[in-house]
């Protein structure tokens, strides 16, 4: 039996401008992840900050935001690895508890991206690339999954109707999801009628910056059993990375670094692709997610496209994707999302979700994924 | 009470805000590429231990750790194996279209880069394409406590026309 647990699983709403200020946003998810749980602020032995630095004003946040939420004086620290800060965080977090040196850990991740225009938003994150080599070149994630995109319609034939087919998906969950910035249903024309962005991603291909926070509480496994009578536990972990820079990419038709963590998550839990029942994927683009369904091994390398056809990731599939609207519905508040992800799976297999509840879910997955493939982090829950 | 007006508005950019490398001696260990750039070579460092030749060029071999390097040529043209082109919520201080392109220089090198002095739709998967530099601003920065302008230079490609 796995011994780290998850307790607790919180978020914020996601939204275009959220309308207050870094502490006051993590304050929501802190407070949503602790309601009903019989703890106070003093059991948490050490909190974990995990955002994208290159947004904010602020530098140090995790100080800032320990001590909004009565944290001080426990120890606080901050991880980032851009997109996929707060799986890095939890990651962080089972170590600590594992090791023994602390028995529950908070694992906050926050994003506050209304205070940037969108062409300032893109600047900035195109600082998450080699700074020397290839920052200077203006290029920034869009650009460089338009370049997986096209790499995999080369290779395998893969349409942009194929890619629309997925925002479609995500699109009809997001809009049940009262979490989600865009809770609208799109169709088929919708999305392959936007206006492009950049070839051959189109408006709807993307996802959105957005505001938002996360929250997950990890315990110790005999702590989390006297906290609650349903504790996820924390059975497979697997993080990789991919060079920085673009040019020393062997291969544009999957992300490597994901590929590494899935097989390293997959191991440590003596689990196989078919044994997971409901998966969050990053979806910050919908090419990413045909990306992850074979990076997963969900499906061979070029068959990803046949899951979406036969629709076989919505709830009632062989293997349901990003049942809350994935990134494309929520919107991507960065260093948020990767616990937004944990708490949807952690719902999921507590048979708590509102959005679309995947029936019996025993055994879920999370895969996210920091800047143009750099950081992979798979994480495997079970009930 | 005076209030100052906001650092960036005035004027006064902040190096860690500026989006290009420096590249003066000063400031790196491998100043010379800028200065072969200059003169529109495109270059990188060779072990001269181990033969290898990575890009972005180095100070120590990864390989051998060998720290016996020296500058050599790589090709200044190539071709397109493929592209984008950015249209809309492009970076501050871009303009649209900005293309990016898989570059392929030959010798199984495949560089990413921008594409520039190309009109959107012009640009085709295949086509040849050269190195091209260009001025970007000076960085201000202060040496013994005088404030000295240090010009720069950047690249991408350009379609051979």
């Amino acid at each position: 039996m796995a011994d780290v647990a998850i307790v607790s699983a919180g978020q914020s709403v996601f939204t275009r401008s959220c309308g207050e200020s870094i502490r006051e946003l993590a304050f929501e998810a802190f407070k949503e992840a602790l309601e009903g749980l019989d703890i106070t602020t003093g059991d948490i032995d050490a909190s974990i900050i995990c955002s994208a630095p290159e947004y904010d004003k602020q530098r140090s946040p995790a100080g800032l935001i320990s001590e909004y939420l009565e944290l001080t004086p426990k120890p606080s620290f901050y991880v980032e690895t851009v997109c996929s800060s707060s799986s890095t965080g939890l990651r962080v977090a089972w170590s600590l508890v594992k090791s023994g040196l602390h028995k529950m850990v908070a694992v906050i991740g926050f994003q506050k991206m209304s205070e940037l225009s969108s062409r300032d938003a893109a600047e900035r994150m195109g600082r998450g690339a080699d700074i020397i080599w290839e920052s200077p070149f203006g290029l920034t994630m869009p650009a460089g999954y338009a370049m997986y995109a096209q790499a995999h319609m080369d290779k395998y034939g893969t349409t942009e109707e194929h890619l629309a087919k997925v925002r479609v998906k995500n699109s009809h969950y997001g809009a049940t999801n009262p979490k989600a910035t865009y809770r609208k249903e799109l169709s088929l024309e919708d999305i392959l009628n936007s206006e492009v962005i950049t070839s051959p991603l189109k408006k709807f291909d993307c996802c959105a910056n957005a505001d938002g926070s996360s929250c997950i509480i990890v315990a110790r496994g005999d702590v989390a059993k006297g906290i609650t009578d349903k504790p996820i536990w924390i059975v497979g972990l697997g993080a990789a990375t991919d060079t920085m820079t673009m040019a020393g990419r062997e291969l544009l038709t999957g992300l490597k670094c994901a590929q590494e963590a899935a097989r390293q998550a997959y191991k440590m839990a003596r689990l196989k692709p078919q044994d997971i029942d409901v998966a969050e994927v990053h979806d910050c683009f919908t090419v990413s997610e045909i990306l992850a369904y074979e990076d997963l091994g969900f499906a061979k390398p070029g068959e990803g496209v046949g899951l979406i056809e036969d629709k076989e990731t919505y709830a009632d599939g062989t293997i349901p994707v990003n049942v809350d609207g994935g990134l494309l519905s929520k919107g991507h508040p960065i260093g948020a999302t990767g616990g937004s992800q944990i708490r949807t799976i952690v719902r999921q297999l507590r048979g708590e979700a509102t959005e679309a509840q995947v029936k019996g879910a025993e055994i879920g997955l999370v895969h996210n994924i920091g800047g143009i493939g750099q950081y992979g982090n798979v994480t495997i829950l079970r009930r | 009470m005076t209030v100052l007006g906001v650092p960036i508005l005035e004027g006064l950019y902040p190096s860690t805000m500026d989006l290009y490398p420096l590249q003066a001696k000063e400031f790196n260990r491998i100043h010379p590429f800028y200065e072969n750039l200059r003169q529109n070579r495109f270059t990188t460092t060779k072990c001269k231990k181990c033969g290898n030749v990575p890009f972005p060029p180095r100070v120590v071999c990864p390989q051998c750790n060998s720290d016996d390097l020296e500058w050599v040529d790589l090709p200044t043209q190539g071709k397109v194996l493929r592209f984008t082109e950015e249209v809309a919520g492009v970076p501050l201080g871009f303009e649209t279209p900005l293309i990016h392109a898989l570059v392929d220089l030959g010798e199984g090198r495949k560089f990413i880069s921008r594409v520039v002095n190309c009109k959107e739709g012009q640009l085709k998967e295949g086509a040849t394409v050269k190195l091209a530099v260009f001025d970007i601003p000076a960085m201000i920065v202060e040496k013994k406590g005088v404030m000295d302008e240090v010009p720069r230079v950047f690249f991408a490609f350009e379609p051979v026309k």
